[in-house]
Formats: structure tokens, C-alpha cells, sequence
């Protein structure tokens, strides 16, 4: 199966993921945008705005019973961090026509009514509506407020942001509570604009077919706009090799304390030049066979989860893992010295081909999902090659031993990052 | 065997059929996929914790059937983790109120995969060490979950709606409750419930039917279907508490506001489509309810509702996060009081029906959701296509029927408050 890209403007482009085994048919708008402190914030709200409301839905109720009458189509929005961009996504699926029961052009409704959240908001001399503005902030303020009560999502969130304080990736992806609060009808429009002029965008089609004129009327919309200064998704510095660990510990009324370990690595980068560290990361932490899971958890019973993953565009590599404070330390010893068996090379073979067999077996079922497959080709921009998930198989299966060691080899310890409850003794 | 194919209108059949053992088997062909999901649970869970076989009364554990699900992975030969990671299978379990599920998911080697599921499910191996050493890995679960505000504000609300049913009680049980655990009561646990009788294999994807028909005709083992019965105390019909409340660290109050509804028997497909309608016509995102409730700044986009129904529990649940959950909860009880009275817009209600129609075509894109919904099939004895069967032909009578089940006296508001400063 060939995807190829259709070129609609000065980066803006198609692409028609051609998937014939679903029910639906999905569409994405995804806008690139560079990270940084004093834009992410009000970025981050346009997904959500645009998709609660719009010119011809100036009511979110409004919006709601229109997608219920197109049997129950989801519009969907998300930031995103996509190396050291902002990927802001909009994406509507729904049902094929051949199920409705009176043989309605739902996908086709879908696909404009998409196009029209995105083009057609509801604004009005050079604002969008206050009370929209006020609800869309409100939402995202107690949602970022309200990150602390997913303690390993808060716990490896606060790992990132120490581990890359200062650099574009250390930004939380929504902005903090302040930049929202900083954010007006009148910015959030000029936000927009910025988007539709200077994002770099990818429009994806997953399904059976590209709805009748829709790359053609994307064209016509992004005509009439004065695209500059497009975003250039390449710039994404990697994770830098620290001499020294930091280490940053947090009290709270917690239970069991978290503990999240960052690690750089010398490889990095897009998919070919980074497998190895894919599948080291697998083998180190990723699925029951791994060397965490085995070691930390069946052999020590130290925790009832420890995993390793990786951020391999930006050369990272996470473990995380829920222990009590007096085990903190025989914990992070124990995973340190896996890493150096990893380093060592004293995985055993079948280990090593448990995750190979896991990791095809991950990039097939890409092809059962439409929104993994959609975010698969939503995070392949950089690579000119637009490697599918079964050519990605194909690079896996010619990994060797020595390639995992050589990744391995240059893993090194960032930044420990520790959520202990209050009553603890710091270990 | 006894074997049946059976058609819906939407371009899928399935087969089910039933082993001489008693287990059911239900299969969805979908040669056009890469990968395949596979399910063979048990109808036991954590309400299963006082039962009676042939005249003999038994009273176990709380979370005995959680950490059953844990151990059954080691057996004699090797943990089923290390087989599964052979053939590059993902494979997982859970432990709920009413069943316990063990499943994976592979594109490649299935007919192997399934011969690993069929032979460590159907072969427990319990010992003094292996107990003790789950008892730590398990423990370590219990406390995440004492961390998990959304864990928490369900329970604390099961525990006040439920004076004597078992639903009230944590899935994994307690530190306390687990200690108690040991070999022999496994074994009796598992030679109970894990009867074929009591079991069920689901299966979706790229599979042959009658392939793998052949291999579980061979592969279950011999066994008297036993009679089990679920000993349950009596409940009553009101709520043990309609307020509770506990301080962890959140940002911002969370709650769940849950109906007890009466219990005579499971609902029905029907009884569970009108529900679902009424949910949606009370409080979905077209209904007036949510548009002043988002307006008013009292929800945002993590408010959401279900029907909650197993073997002597039903009830209805709304939760999220809100400033002012008190206010949520009156609010609700005036929108059902209102439409009571005033009945439900058909155009509304045509709405939310066309859009529960295709949620449920859309679940049929994924084969881990057609093999959830086999489990429910085998659980209440109901075909796949009975939801939409049911959805093309529901009218707003029925659906308004089910209203008078929902009675603001019997009412629970959980809520889990921030941390007071120190």
C-alpha cells in the first residue's frame, strides 16, 4: 500500500491513507507549529475552540445534535508535542453512507463540515466570542490543574519539564495556568490566523476514499491566505548527555511514591536511525518479557509496575515505576544495573527476539486501528520517505544484537525525578 | 459441538457455538484485518465471594478473584508471559465485579497463541512462595489504586449506595484481606468457577472458524458441568448513604452521583438501550442539562454517565470534575423532575438514537471491541446485534417507561475534595 502526498500549497499537504477494512472514514487536520513559551498556551486552546463551535454552530448544543444526526460522527481535537513543535489536531470520523438509514453523503457532510470548523469560526471583528474564549479557558485551566490527580502521568510530566527546563520540549504542552489566563478573544484570533499562515499543515484522509473535492477545496481555502514563514518541523534538538544526575524530589499526600528516571541517548533522531534504541528500550522495559518487568517486579516484587519508554526523536528514554519510599533506592539500583547489563550485552537471545516479534506485532495492528494509523502518518513528517508501518517491520527484522548494545551503550542517566509521600524518608 | 451462523444487517455474521464441557464459543471472521483478539473468561468476580456447590457453603477472601487472575499466568511449565513472548503475542487479564478475562492480541501465530491461552488457563498451580510473592507485587497495586482519585470517588460511592451486596468492595481487595489468601482456597476458587461450564472463549479477527472450533473440541478438558450458586445478601432499596466524601490530592473536587435503581433481575438488551437513550436525553452533550451545566462553569469535558449493571446491582452514574458537584447533582435531579413532566424532544431523541446507531457500527472496526462484546453476549446470553436490533426499533415511550426508575431519594454523591492546606 503506496500513501502518497498531494501538495495543496506552501506546506500545506494531503495525504490519503487508502484502508478499505473500516466502517468509517476519518479525516485530520493537523497544524505544526514551533514550541515556545509565550505562544503554546493560546495555540493549544484552537483545537478546542474550533471544534465546539463554529460560524454555523455559534452553539456547542447545536454542533452536538449535528453530529449525532450524522449517526453519531466524533469530532475530536488534541495538542500534541511533536519534537519541538505543537501538533495541533482536528480530526471528524464517521459512518460510511452505505449504513445510514435513508442513504444520506454523511462522509462527505462530514469532511465539509470539518472544513468549515476550521475556516469558518465563530468570530467576529477580529475576535472570537467572549463567552466561548471563557469557556474553552476555563476547561483548559482545570485541566491542566487537574493533571495532579493522575499521579504517573503528573509524576512523568514533571520529569520532562526538569529534564528539558529552559529548551522548547520542556514546555508543557497546553502551557501553564498563567499563559491561559494571559489569553484574549483578540489573541486567540491572531493565534488563528497565525495558524492558517505559518503552520506547517498535513491534512489525512483514512478510509475507503478521499470524499468527493475535498484536497481540491483545502487548495481553494489556503488560495485566499497569506501563507509565510512556514514552521520547519525539522528543528528538534536532542536530549544532551548530562556529567552529573539531577535529582528532584517532590512531597505529597500520596500512598505510594513514583519515581521517574530520565536518561539521553547519543541516538536519536527519525525512524531508520533510531530503531536500535526502539527495541533496546523494549527489551530494557517494554513488555512482560522485558528485564524490568522480570527483575524488578516478579523477581524483587518491588512494584507492580516499572517500564521503559523512549521519545526517540527527541533521544529519550523514560522508566517509571510506583514503589514504596523504603524501596525508592533498591529500586532505581536495580534498574540502573539492568541498563548495565543491557550495555554489557547480557540480554539473552530470547529476549531479544520476544521484542522483535512484539514490536512487528505492534506496527501490524496499526493497520486495525484508523486513528493509529492516522496518528502514525501525523508523526512522520520529518521523514521525506513516509515509512509505513510495514516498512518499519522490515528495518526491525534487520536489527542485530550488537546494533541494541551499540543504543545501549549510549543511554546515560539525566534526571531522577521522585514523588514521595509526605510521611517518607527521602532515599 | 453445537454450532449456529448468525446474521446481522450490517455485512457481519458470527458462530457460536457450545462445547460438549458447556463452554460457549463465539467467533467474528475478519480475514481482512492483520491481527486477531482472544478472550477466555470466566463469569467470577469480586461479588462472587460467598457461594454454594452441592449443598457446601463457602465464604472467601475479598480480591480473591483479582489474585487468582495473577497467578493463574504461572503453572507448572513456566509462566504463559514467557510462552506468549515466543510468539510475539501481547497478552494481558483483568478482574472485574462479575467476570475474569484472560486475552491477547497477535497478527502472526494464533492457532499457537490459543493453544498457550486454552492450556494455562485450564491449568492452575498455586504454591506457599508463589502466594506470598504475589501478595507484595498485588499489595503494591491496592496502594496505586488508594492514590487514584477516580478509583477512590467510585467506590467510596459503591460503598454508601450498597449496605450488604459485595459491589461495594474493591476489586483487589485490601492488604489486609489478601494476607488471608492462600493456596488451597485458590484451588477451591478455581475448581468452582473455572468449570467450562461457567466459561467462555471469545474470538475477532483474522481467523478460520472452523479451524479453531477443531482445536478447542480437543482442547478443553473433561469436566462435570457444575451448579453454582451465588449467594448474595439481601439489599435493600434504599441507599446505606446519600453524602461521602474524602480529601485527596486534586486539584479540584471530583465526584460520581449515582441512582440506585431497583434490582429484580439483569436488565435486558432493551431495558439497557432505553437507559442509554435517557442518559444521553438527560445529560449528553446535545441535552439542555449539559449546555447549562458547561455554561454555568459546573462541568467540562471529563463529565460523563453510565448504566451500571451486574448480578444484584443497577444503577445509574454521573461523574466528572466540577467546582461545585453539589450543584451538579441538584441540577440533575431537577432535569429528570422536569422532563418527568414535560416528556423529551423527538427531535432530540431522534438525534441521540441515529448517533448511538453508529457508535455502535463504528465499534465493529475493532476487534479487541467485538470480542468485549462476545463477553457480553456470553454473560447475559444475548446476540451481538440485539443493540442495534434494538436501536432501529426503540420508540420514545419506551425509553420515557424507564424514567420513573430513577428516584431522587435514592441517591449517592461521592466526592473527593482537595487536600486542605497545612
Amino acid at each position: 500500500m503506496s500513501n502518497k502526498i498531494i501538495p495543496l500549497n506552501d506546506g500545506v499537504e494531503g495525504l490519503f491513507i487508502q484502508n478499505n477494512r473500516f466502517n468509517t472514514t476519518s479525516i485530520s487536520f493537523n497544524f505544526y507549529l514551533p514550541m515556545k513559551k509565550s505562544t503554546v498556551a493560546v495555540n493549544a486552546l484552537l483545537p478546542f475552540i474550533l471544534t465546539s463551535c463554529g460560524k454555523d454552530y455559534p452553539d456547542f448544543t447545536a454542533l452536538n445534535l449535528k453530529l449525532n444526526k450524522l449517526y453519531g460522527a466524533r469530532l475530536d481535537a488534541s495538542c500534541e508535542k511533536y519534537g519541538d513543535c505543537q501538533l495541533l489536531r482536528m480530526t471528524i470520523s464517521v459512518i460510511d453512507d452505505k449504513f445510514s438509514f435513508d442513504s444520506d453523503s454523511l462522509v462527505l457532510e462530514a469532511s465539509e463540515l470539518l472544513l468549515k470548523l476550521v475556516f469558518s469560526p465563530n468570530v467576529e471583528n477580529g475576535e472570537f466570542a467572549v463567552n466561548d474564549v471563557e469557556r474553552e479557558k476555563r476547561k483548559a485551566i482545570e485541566h491542566i490543574r487537574g493533571e495532579i490527580a493522575e499521579k504517573r502521568v503528573y509524576a512523568k510530566n514533571r520529569m520532562i519539564s526538569e529534564m528539558f527546563v529552559g529548551t522548547p520540549y520542556g514546555i508543557p504542552k497546553c502551557g501553564t495556568v498563567d499563559d491561559v489566563m494571559a489569553v484574549t478573544p483578540r489573541s486567540l484570533y491572531d493565534a488563528w490566523q497565525n495558524m492558517l499562515e505559518t503552520a506547517f499543515v498535513r491534512v489525512h484522509v483514512v478510509g475507503a476514499a478521499v470524499p468527493q473535492r475535498l484536497f481540491e477545496n483545502i487548495k481553494e481555502k489556503f488560495e485566499g491566505i497569506n501563507r509565510h514563514d512556514i514552521t520547519d518541523c525539522k528543528v528538534c534538538k536532542p536530549a544532551q548527555k548530562s556529567d552529573k544526575v539531577n535529582t528532584v524530589f517532590e512531597k505529597m499526600d500520596v500512598k505510594q511514591g513514583k519515581i521517574v528516571m530520565g536518561f539521553s541517548s547519543d541516538m536519536y533522531g527519525d525512524d531508520d536511525l533510531s530503531l536500535p534504541l526502539l527495541v533496546m528500550c523494549d527489551i530494557f522495559g517494554g513488555g512482560p518479557y522485558s528485564r524490568l518487568f522480570t527483575n524488578v517486579r516478579e523477581k524483587m516484587s518491588l512494584c507492580y509496575y516499572c517500564a521503559a519508554t523512549s521519545v526517540r526523536y527527541k533521544g529519550l528514554l523514560m522508566v517509571d515505576s510506583g514503589v514504596e519510599t523504603e524501596n525508592a533506592k533498591k529500586a532505581i539500583d536495580e534498574i540502573l544495573n539492568q541498563l548495565e547489563i543491557m550495555k554489557k550485552g547480557e540480554f539473552l537471545d530470547s529476549e531479544f527476539e520476544s521484542s522483535i516479534k512484539s514490536i512487528c506485532h505492534s506496527m501490524k495492528t496499526y493497520y486495525d486501528s484508523q486513528n493509529s494509523l492516522d496518528l502514525w502518518y501525523a508523526l512522520k513528517i520529518n521523514n521525506r520517505n513516509l515509512y509505513s508501518p510495514e516498512d518499519i517491520i522490515e528495518m526491525i527484522k534487520a536489527i542485530t544484537k550488537e546494533d541494541v548494545i551499540y543504543a545501549a551503550k549510549g543511554v546515560n542517566l539525566h534526571t531522577v525525578y521522585k514523588l514521595l509521600p509526605k510521611e517518607g524518608v527521602i532515599c | 459441538m453445537l454450532k449456529e451462523v448468525i446474521h446481522g444487517d450490517i455485512g457481519e455474521s458470527y458462530v457460536k457455538a457450545v462445547h460438549s464441557s458447556g463452554l460457549k464459543i463465539y467467533i467474528l471472521e475478519k480475514p481482512q484485518y492483520n491481527s486477531c483478539y482472544a478472550i477466555f473468561g470466566t463469569k467470577y468476580g469480586s461479588i462472587d465471594t460467598t457461594f454454594s456447590v452441592n449443598g457446601e457453603t463457602t465464604s472467601v477472601p475479598e480480591g480473591i478473584a483479582h489474585f487468582l487472575e495473577h497467578k493463574l499466568f504461572e503453572s507448572e511449565d513456566g509462566d504463559a508471559f514467557t510462552k506468549y513472548a515466543k510468539t510475539g503475542a501481547y497478552a494481558n487479564a483483568f478482574t472485574s465485579f462479575d467476570k475474569t478475562c484472560y486475552l491477547f492480541s497477535c497478527s502472526n501465530l494464533f492457532y499457537e497463541n490459543l493453544e498457550i491461552l486454552l492450556n494455562f488457563v485450564q491449568s492452575p498451580y498455586f504454591t506457599k512462595e508463589t502466594v506470598e510473592k504475589e501478595q507484595g507485587i498485588i499489595g503494591q497495586e491496592i496502594r496505586m489504586y488508594d492514590d487514584s482519585p477516580a478509583w477512590r470517588v467510585m467506590f467510596n460511592m459503591l460503598l454508601s449506595m450498597y449496605k450488604n451486596h459485595p459491589v461495594r468492595i474493591d476489586i483487589a481487595g485490601t492488604t489486609d484481606s489478601i494476607a488471608n489468601i492462600d493456596a488451597d482456597l485458590l484451588y477451591k476458587c478455581y475448581n468452582t468457577f473455572y468449570n467450562p461450564s461457567n466459561m467462555f472463549l471469545c474470538i475477532a479477527g483474522n481467523v478460520e472458524a472452523d479451524k479453531i472450533l477443531k482445536m478447542v473440541e480437543s482442547g478443553i478438558k473433561e469436566s462435570k458441568p457444575l451448579e453454582i450458586e451465588r449467594i448474595k445478601p439481601e439489599e435493600p432499596e434504599e441507599v446505606l448513604k446519600s453524602e461521602v466524601s474524602q480529601n485527596l490530592a486534586v486539584a479540584q473536587p471530583m465526584f460520581c452521583f449515582g441512582y440506585k435503581l431497583p434490582y429484580e433481575k439483569m436488565p435486558s438488551v432493551k431495558d439497557r438501550v432505553c437507559i442509554e437513550i435517557l442518559l444521553e436525553v438527560i445529560a449528553g452533550d446535545c441535552s439542555p442539562l449539559y449546555k447549562k451545566l458547561m455554561n454555568e462553569g459546573l462541568i467540562n469535558d471529563d463529565f460523563s454517565f453510565e448504566h451500571f449493571c451486574g448480578d444484584g446491582y443497577n444503577a445509574v452514574i454521573f461523574e466528572g470534575d466540577s467546582c461545585d458537584p453539589k450543584a451538579v447533582a441538584e441540577e440533575i435531579k431537577a432535569e429528570i423532575e422536569r422532563i418527568k413532566n414535560d416528556g423529551i424532544n423527538k427531535k432530540l431523541f431522534s438525534a441521540i438514537r441515529s448517533g448511538l446507531y453508529g457508535g455502535a457500527i463504528r465499534s465493529f472496526n475493532s476487534v479487541e471491541s467485538c470480542a468485549m462484546q462476545f463477553v457480553d453476549c456470553a454473560m447475559n446470553d444475548i446476540s451481538l446485534f440485539d443493540e442495534l436490533k434494538y436501536l432501529k426499533s426503540v420508540t420514545m415511550e419506551s425509553v420515557l417507561k424507564r424514567l420513573s426508575l430513577l428516584d431522587s431519594e435514592k441517591t449517592v454523591l461521592s466526592v473527593i475534595n482537595p487536600l486542605k492546606e497545612d
